[in-house]
Order: C-alpha cells, then sequence, then structure tokens
C-alpha cells in the first residue's frame, strides 16, 4: 500500500482543521497554491448555501474536504488543475467576485457559466466535489459533525472506516 | 522452492482449485497484484471503495485501451483518458469482494446454443463440450462451500438439481418484495426468489449478514458474502499448504519445450522482479488480464503469445448485455414507513423468459438503486440538461432521500461472441512497468440489444404494475468491465480453441486457465456461481492428474 498521510495533506489539513479558509495566515505552509481555493470557498458558499435545514457549505467544511483528498495520489491531478484554472477564470470575468453580496455571487455564477461551457464544467465540478464533501465520511474533513447525513436522515454504513483512502489497519 | 501449483489471480476462478489442492496436501502458491484485505479491513467508505481507484490500479500505474468503432474506423482510448477502469478488485479474493452476490446456475440450454437455436450470422456461437450434468455436482459444491442462499422457485426453465433445497434459508426481505410477487401474479408471470451468495446463517467463522446496506461494490465486513478470500482462502491458509504473494503483478510466463517454467513478477511496492517455479501453472487473472499475461508471454516457441499458435488467444471475449432500468416510488404506492426500510434484500428476478419466440432470452434482477449518498445526490445536479445549484438543488436532493426510493431492474442476457470482441496487446501501449496493456475491442451483435429491449419490456410492465412512477429502461451495447468472459476458449478442436475439456491449454501441458476466460458463450446471468463451480471441476481433475503421476 502506498503511504496515505502525505506530508502535504497532514500540514494541509493541521493548518485548516475547523477555521475558515479566508483566517489562513499569510504564506500558509502547503504547497498547495491557496488563492485559488479563497474563490473556490466563496463560490463553494453559493453552490450550497445555508437553508432552513440544510448546512452550508462553510458549515461541512467542503473546502477543507477538498484540500485533505486533492493531495492524496488517487485524486485526478487533471481535476486539481482544473479547479484552479475556472477559478482563475471567474476573476478574469468577475473580478470583484469576493467582495460581492450572495446575491450578486450567484448572479455573476449564472453568467459565467451561460457564457462558457469551460464555466459549466468546471462548476459542475466543483459541485460535484462539494456534494462528495457532503455526504462522505467525515475522517475526510467534510460532513462535519455528520451534518450532511442528519440533514437527509441518512443511515449511514457500518463499519465506518478508520483510516483514509482503505488503509489496511 | 518449487511449488506443486502456482496460480496467477485469487478470484473466483483461481481459489475453487487451490481450494481442491490445498485441502488435499498440495503446496500451492498464489500471486495476486493487489494487497490483503480482511474483514476488520473493510468499512462503508464511498469514497474510498466506490469514488476513487484504492482497490484497482491506479490508471497512471496500469490501464486499458477500448477499441471501439467511431466513424467507421475502429480507434483506440487509454481508460486513463475516459476515466473509466476495466480493472475490477485487485486484492486478494479478487472481484468477488465487491460482487452482489446475485447467483444464477447456467441453464442445460446454455451448453448448447448452437444446436437448440441453429446459428447467428455474424456470431460465433458454439456448442460447450461439456454439458451441464457434468457441471451440476460442483454448483451444488458452491452452494455448501461458498454458501448460498435462497429457497427453490419452480418454473418454466428452472434447472434440474442434484438437491432437494438450498443449504441456507432466504435472506430477509424488504416489503417492495411482496408488491413485486403480487404484480407479477397479476401479469402472469413467475416472481423468481433471487439466490445469493450471502450467509443467512452462520458457517465457521465467517458471521452472517448483518443487513449493513452497503454490500455490492463494498468488501464484507462479518464474513458473510462468499468471497473467494473469506469462503475459500482463509480456510485453505489455515492448513499450512497455502502461500499468498500478494502485491505481485504477473508480467511473464516463462517455457521451455512447451512446458511453462516458470512466473515472473514484479513486486510492486519495491520493483524486483522476482520468479516462481512450480510444476503446474493456473492463470485466473479475470478474461481481459489472463488473456493480456498469455499475449505477452512471447517465446521462440510461442511468438504470437503462449499457447496462442492457434492465435485464439484473447477471440471471442464476451461480456453480458442487457441494461438497467428505473422506477421511482413515493407514499402512493406503499406506506413511506415500509417503503424507507433500509437494508434488507429485494431478491427477485423474472427468468419466464429464458427462451423468447425460439431464440435465447435471459433474465431481469430487481434491487434498490445503491444506498451509496453520493452518488444519488450527484446525480440531481443535472436538471434538463441545466446544472441546478442553491436552494432549487436543495430541495431537490431533499425530497429524493426523504420521500423517494427508485427500484431498479437489471437486464442480463447472451453477449453474443463476435469476430469484433477481444482481447490484443499493442507496444504501443505500456504500463509503468514496461508491459504492454490489454486492449479490448468492444463490439457486440445488434442481436444482443434485440432481446434486451424484449426483456427490459417485461419489467417495465411489473414496474407499472407496482405503481412506480417515472418508468425508464436504457439497454445498451456498451460492456459492463465486471463481467467479462472468454478469450480462452475451450473446446476439443485445438485450430478453434485454446483450452481443452479441463481447461489446460492443448499447446502446453502444464497450463491451465480456470477464470471466466474458457467460456465459449456466457449464458444470460451472471458469472460468479459458474465460475467457481468450474474452478471446482478443475482443481478435481488437476488434482487427480497429480495423484496419477505420484502412483
Amino acid at each position: 500500500m502506498k503511504k496515505i498521510m502525505t506530508r502535504r495533506v497532514f500540514i494541509a489539513s493541521t493548518i485548516l482543521a475547523g477555521t475558515a479558509l479566508a483566517l489562513l495566515p499569510q504564506g500558509a505552509k502547503t504547497s498547495i497554491n491557496i488563492e485559488p481555493f479563497k474563490v473556490i470557498e466563496a463560490v463553494q458558499e453559493v453552490l450550497f448555501p445555508k437553508g432552513l435545514q440544510a448546512p452550508s457549505a462553510f458549515e461541512f467544511g467542503a473546502t477543507n474536504y477538498l484540500l485533505t483528498v486533492s493531495t492524496h495520489s488517487s485524486f485526478w491531478a487533471e481535476d486539481l488543475k482544473f479547479l484552479a484554472h475556472g477559478a482563475e477564470l471567474l476573476m478574469e470575468k468577475e473580478s470583484s467576485f469576493l467582495t460581492m453580496n450572495p446575491k450578486q455571487r450567484d448572479k455573476a455564477l449564472r453568467d459565467f457559466v451561460s457564457n462558457s461551457s469551460k464555466g459549466e464544467s468546471w462548476l459542475s465540478l466543483l459541485l460535484f466535489y462539494t456534494l462528495e464533501a457532503l455526504l462522505s465520511d467525515p475522517i475526510y474533513g467534510g460532513n462535519k459533525n455528520e451534518m450532511g447525513w442528519k440533514w437527509l436522515g441518512h443511515y449511514n454504513g457500518q463499519p465506518e472506516p478508520k483510516k483514509l483512502f482503505g488503509e489496511l489497519l | 522452492m518449487r511449488y506443486d501449483i502456482c496460480i496467477v489471480g485469487t478470484g473466483a476462478g483461481a481459489s475453487g482449485v487451490a481450494y481442491t489442492l490445498v485441502m488435499a496436501g498440495k503446496k500451492v502458491v498464489m500471486l495476486e497484484r493487489g494487497g490483503f484485505y480482511k474483514e476488520q479491513d473493510f468499512s462503508k467508505d464511498e469514497i474510498a471503495y466506490c469514488k476513487r481507484d484504492i482497490v484497482t490500479p491506479n490508471l497512471k500505474e496500469s490501464y486499458h485501451t477500448i477499441e471501439n468503432l467511431e466513424d467507421e474506423k475502429w480507434t483506440k482510448t487509454p481508460t486513463y483518458v475516459t476515466e473509466s477502469s476495466f480493472f475490477n478488485g485487485n486484492i486478494v479474493g479478487g472481484s468477488s469482494n465487491f460482487m452482489s452476490g446475485y447467483f444464477h446456475r447456467l441453464k442445460p440450454v446454455d451448453f448448447k446454443l448452437k444446436s437448440t437455436y441453429g446459428a447467428i450470422k455474424g456470431a460465433n456461437v458454439v456448442d460447450w463440450v461439456i454439458d451441464y450434468s457434468e457441471l451440476e455436482p460442483y454448483y451444488e459444491k458452491v452452494e455448501r462451500l461458498v454458501g448460498v442462499s435462497a429457497e427453490v422457485t419452480p418454473y418454466k426453465y428452472h434447472e434440474p438439481r442434484s438437491t432437494k433445497d438450498f443449504p441456507y434459508p432466504p435472506l430477509d426481505e424488504h416489503p417492495i418484495s411482496k408488491l413485486i410477487d403480487k404484480s407479477c401474479y397479476k401479469l402472469g408471470f413467475t416472481p423468481y426468489k433471487t439466490p445469493r451468495a450471502i450467509l443467512s446463517k452462520p458457517k465457521g467463522e465467517r458471521n452472517s449478514c448483518y443487513y449493513s446496506n452497503y454490500c455490492g461494490s463494498y468488501g464484507c465486513s462479518s464474513g458473510a458474502k462468499g468471497s473467494a478470500r473469506a469462503s475459500l482462502l482463509q480456510p485453505a491458509l489455515k492448513t499450512g499448504n497455502l502461500t499468498i504473494i500478494t502485491h505481485a503483478f504477473v508480467k511473464k510466463l516463462g517455457e521451455k519445450n512447451a512446458k511453462v517454467t516458470e512466473a515472473i513478477y514484479i513486486d510492486t511496492q519495491t520493483n524486483k522482479e522476482h520468479h516462481i517455479k512450480a510444476k503446474i501453472f493456473v492463470v485466473a487473472g479475470q478474461a481481459v488480464e489472463s488473456c493480456r499475461l498469455l499475449l505477452n508471454s512471447k517465446s521462440k516457441s510461442f511468438p504470437n503469445g503462449l499457447a496462442n499458435n492457434s492465435n485464439q488467444v484473447g477471440k471471442n471475449l464476451i461480456f453480458s448485455a442487457g441494461g438497467v432500468g428505473t422506477g421511482q416510488f413515493d407514499s402512493d404506492s406503499m406506506p413511506l414507513k415500509e417503503l424507507m426500510v433500509e437494508g434488507l434484500f429485494v431478491n427477485r428476478s423474472l427468468c419466464d423468459w429464458y427462451e423468447i419466440d425460439k431464440m435465447k432470452g435471459g433474465i431481469v434482477d430487481f434491487l434498490f438503486e445503491h444506498a451509496n449518498p453520493i452518488s444519488k445526490a450527484s446525480k440531481q445536479r443535472w436538471e434538463k440538461g441545466e446544472l441546478l445549484w442553491g436552494e432549487e438543488l436543495q430541495k431537490k436532493i431533499f425530497k429524493k432521500f426523504t420521500a423517494t426510493k427508485q427500484l431498479n431492474f437489471e437486464v442480463f442476457n447472451d453477449w453474443l461472441p463476435t469476430d469484433n470482441c477481444f482481447v490484443s496487446v499493442d507496444e504501443k501501449y505500456k504500463d509503468i512497468y514496461g508491459v504492454p496493456v490489454a486492449n479490448i475491442r468492444i463490439g457486440s451483435h445488434p442481436h444482443d440489444l434485440k432481446i434486451g429491449r424484449l426483456l427490459a419490456k417485461k419489467a417495465e410492465a411489473v414496474m407499472r404494475e407496482m405503481g412506480a412512477k417515472e418508468v425508464r429502461s436504457s439497454m445498451s451495447s456498451y460492456p459492463p468491465a465486471n463481467l467479462q468472459a472468454g478469450g480462452c476458449r475451450f473446446g476439443d478442436d485445438p485450430k478453434s480453441s485454446v483450452l481443452n475439456r479441463y481447461c489446460q491449454a492443448h499447446e502446453v501441458e502444464n497450463l491451465f486457465v480456470t477464470d471466466g476466460s474458457f467460456m465459449p458463450t456466457g449464458g444470460s446471468v451472471t458469472y460468479t456461481w459458474t465460475i467457481y463451480a468450474n474452478s471446482f471441476r478443475i482443481g478435481d481433475h488437476i488434482l487427480g492428474t497429480l495423484i496419477n503421476e505420484s502412483t
């Protein structure tokens, strides 16, 4: 078996555990380029906002999840590149995205998607990973306190994983 | 050390042979590409087992090329581009760890398709060289040793049985099974109780099923599922006669004087090469990879690959034809409390059309949509081609999880063997070890879709009678990667087959191939029960040979 907990994952997950990405100290010690993730975090909050019953992307740890899994060897490297590339494209089109209010952000994303098929693919991929974060085992850094499962009354399978990515005990 | 037998692979086709020989005191070594997961290592982790390449090779390490007809030209596309793996469970016990265990025997007619229904233009249909009665005792053995839970449903095409009933009683059923029964009776159909290779009561060190609701695609944490590892290899290891070497990727079989002399493997953790010597070699790495190994084992006497001077290795690869259908259920069709019960099995099939209009037909299995929450939620993000997000998406997901349940059906019918479905190797495409990967040409016969659609109509009728909403089905000519067979046909004629009736290579005396590769036609059911049964049959034959040699 490959070593699952790489140094990069370790650094990324310890720094980010339970904190908002926006609070990251400048030049945090991680080899991931963190800049696109600030945009990604803001976009995820539009994709999955706080609802009457639903937890928001920020609450269940959507970006934290992405940072944890994207450094593992099983993560598709092209996906990671594309996630960062899409965030850059969005900032080119909507340079004030991060200072917009939620309604404006939603409108900006709808414009972004309708004007570019690449934009739609990007948002679809990001939404895919947001839903992974909502409903995967909390061991991966998303689904905080099982809030995704609780929201849907989902009965999770037993036993739950004790290690990430099926590593042998 | 020189072993009696060296087996490449540890899945269903490998383990019946291993178990038989080990229990008779023979020294067996098995070479497994992946690791050794036991009951305590498995969990219901959707990310690890369903969303990433954890129990299959990383597609950057090894892959297949899929050769499809595009604009009337056969075009090869590597699976690292399609991101759709054709590997199926590379750990001890193979893909049997991850099966759902829907177990069906072949019927007597499956052994003589050509003489019963005649030739079909463009298809290479032949009769088997053994008949059902030769395999029946081994089907029965699988029921006992691997463990099959069910009760017999009498119907028109039921195969003969040497025992009255199954050794394990049926598993507990979901309330919807009664609704299926009622609807089938109303339509004049027979609701067939699907046998499952899952223990309904404990057996030795294996516990019975605990109805986790996460069965197919996941390893079993109780040992109830009849994986080759839990049912055969773990007991066989206790004898001390069995050695399993993990992380061993076999790249070539060495040959001298028309006999296999050694298996050459790479330890994927150290990248070092090792050689294993044995009297007899058995290849059972699942159809595609077994063909790849033979095709890559070239020598002076076998320039086209081992046992391939007939050019038959890789030919007549088959999958299972058919497709899937769906229907939505909510509180209009049954009380929500009953409908939303989790974990219990549906265990119903339709087998009334094993023959349709003097043609070979197939079967339909009913099952609930997989419990996997990520997959279920992800599918909701598209609505009529538009991407949904925000509150709209949240409402849709909430309804999907709390107020509806999707019943699926799967159609299985024969994938006719043709000249356009085969395994080959191409020096252009190699894995990280420098070994050519398998190319899979996936052409299919139009007859397969025709039969699939006829069967889907019957299943849709049941769904509608049950009160399902949005009943849909889609039969496909794209092959299911997990249901592979053929490629090393058995037969009496060395010109048109690779193996003889005992799955021994015509051209290489001490070489056997015992996964699904031997099957000239596949029947219209999942293969695992037949692969297990045949593996026990060949195990007995090899044992007989070894005993004769020593006396």
